[in-house]
């Protein structure tokens, strides 16, 4: 039996599984299991499902920074189905919001916002937002304070820039900030995804970004990095 | 000096930096009227309060919360239960984007013409059985002429000996079981059954079609005006489509392998569909698929841009214009 180590007050790694404290009890989101530890239940965060729990799994250096803050205010663009979403709330704001967080979860297909807004329902902290990442006028007033926890997940070309510029505008001073780049999304270059990679990493810290870690996803998420800077 | 304002209040600053003036909207213990706000700002509008500040500082720079260009100041950034309102408005204009996804024709489209080629696709490998099944028992039987008649004959017979009876045909030594015969029995009905629904589906994309894309449906025919627009990825993306691309749409496949390994273009994609080049000769087809292709984009911008809607005029001098492709081109290219 692999000893269990706590990443922070609701998510703990068990061997190679990360769970998270399910803020709603009972409830699978999306099929993962659940599981009762001294009279707690977890979720298990499938790391083949959510590029941050890929993340979570193969960061050597950055474990424990990784997720927010019980309590953060967090932005999180291309939220997609509310995969990783729900296991950010479990930290963030935990079960009926005890821990008073805040988690804008930016989309743009109608068809992903309509679970999350049924999430949103389940999940009181969770505000979800129709809106184009990188048009920021449109939804920009609805991060009302700069947020401490910036998650990036979008497929459209630029994926970097995009980045940047959430940063610029939304992250505090000293807050955290992860992209998850695939490298599809980007054109095509000659030496492949390394050489987008390389380019990014170095774009990232033109613009002034302390890069702590890049972690290569390969093999649970193919052709996709994950970079976590901190401004 | 600076004019700021979110959805909630605004404020003036000068240039050191100090609040000089506030004007604060009390209104938003109402989640509609919130809601409102948010609309009014993803607009690019002016908040009142921003309007009143800005007659009284006329020469301060309007910026919104969160501009790059906005000095540090200490902004009147709303109290949590503001912030709570916020986030109900939130939820409310996202459950309204999500309703407004639902009345998208695109989307509708999308669904029912996939939907009614997943049943034809379905349809004819059922029809088939019944033909080969029949056509075990019934070795003399011959319905290359009349396939789609055949679930009818085989619903009205009750035993295979009337059916043969029915076809003018004798019988063989071996026939079905009572329970096998019964089994035909359904199965022919499912055809016409599955046939009858295929039909109403087509009608319904018939109309969706005609009254999204007049003009193209008008050129190319409602069924194939829908699929093109589904390829595309909707009507907004269609008519930004240049003729080349409109033209082989639907030969992906041909097209890439044609870049990558020098293999012939594709002349046509979905395109050919239509009988002006389905019904000609192979080496003019390219040709009228390029003309064709050519004004399938006008009509479709036509139908995107609030233009008019062809009038039989227009649909008639496309197909003279095919006429004389055709005439010109009536003998094949020496080799």
């Amino acid at each position: 039996m692999a000893k269990k180590r706590r990443l922070s007050w609701a998510v703990m790694v068990d061997g190679r599984a990360i769970w998270t404290l399910n803020a709603v009890p009972k409830r699978s989101q999306y099929g993962e299991s659940l599981r009762r530890f001294k009279g707690l239940e977890y979720r298990r965060w499938d790391p083949t499902r959510s590029k941050l729990g890929a993340a979570l799994s193969r960061a050597r250096q950055t474990q424990y920074e990784l997720m927010p803050q019980e309590g953060d205010t967090c932005l999180y663009l291309g939220a997609g189905h509310g995969t990783s979403l729900s296991h950010i709330h479990d930290q963030v704001c935990g079960a009926d919001n005890v821990k008073n967080g805040r988690i804008i979860a930016v989309d743009l297909s109608p068809r992903c916002l309509r679970d999350l807004v049924h999430l949103s329902t389940l999940r009181p902290g969770l505000v979800p937002v129709l809106g184009d990442a990188r048009k920021h006028s449109a939804w920009g007033v609805m991060v009302a304070r700069k947020v401490d926890w910036l998650l990036q997940d979008v497929s459209q070309a630029g994926q970097a820039e995009i980045f940047i510029n959430a940063v610029r505008r939304f992250l505090k001073p000293g807050g955290k900030g992860l992209l998850s780049l695939k490298a599809a999304s980007e054109r095509f270059s000659d030496g492949g995804e390394r050489e987008v990679f390389r380019n990014v990493r170095v774009q990232l810290e033109d613009a002034g970004l302390t890069i702590e870690e890049q972690i290569d996803l390969h093999g649970l998420e193919d052709n996709h990095c994950l970079y976590f800077i901190t401004n | 000096m600076w004019l700021w304002y979110d959805w909630r209040s605004a404020a003036v600053a000068d240039s050191n930096g100090n609040i000089v003036d506030v004007e604060e909207w009390d209104g938003w213990k109402d989640t509609n009227a919130v809601c409102a706000r948010m609309d009014m700002i993803a607009h690019q509008a002016i908040t009142p309060e921003a309007e009143r500040l800005s007659e009284r500082f006329p020469d301060a720079k309007v910026l919104i919360h969160g501009h790059e260009d906005l000095p540090d100041a200490d902004w009147p950034i709303p109290s949590d239960e503001a912030l709570n309102a916020l986030d109900r408005a939130a939820i409310i204009l996202s459950k309204r984007g999500v309703d407004a996804a639902a009345g998208d024709p695109d989307r509708r489209l999308e669904h029912i013409l996939k939907a009614s080629d997943e049943l034809r696709a379905s349809f004819i490998t059922i029809e088939g059985r019944l033909v080969e099944w029949v056509g075990l028992f019934l070795p003399e039987a011959r319905f290359e002429r009349d396939r789609s008649g055949l679930a009818r004959k085989v619903i009205d017979s009750s035993s295979l000996v009337e059916l043969a009876d029915i076809i003018e045909i004798g019988m063989p030594p071996v026939g079905p079981t009572e329970a096998e015969w019964n089994s035909l029995h359904d199965w022919a009905k499912s055809v016409i059954e599955i046939k009858s629904r295929l039909e109403s589906m087509e009608d319904v994309v018939r109309e969706l079609a005609t009254e999204h894309l007049p003009s193209l449906a008008g050129l190319l025919g409602p069924i194939l005006a829908a699929r093109l627009c589904v390829e595309a990825h909707g009507r907004a993306r269609l008519a930004r489509l240049p003729a080349g691309t409109m033209q082989i749409l639907g030969a992906e496949k041909a097209f890439f392998n044609h870049l990558k390994t020098g293999a012939p273009s594709p002349k046509h994609g979905h395109i050919f569909m239509h009988p002006w080049i389905s019904r000609s000769p192979r080496w003019m087809r390219g040709k009228i698929a390029r003309t064709v292709a050519a004004k399938a984009t006008i009509a479709v911008r036509c139908d995107e841009f609030g233009g008019e809607k062809w009038s039989q005029e227009a649909f008639d001098a496309v197909a003279d214009r095919v006429e004389t492709i055709r005439s010109e081109n009536s003998s094949p290219p020496k080799m």
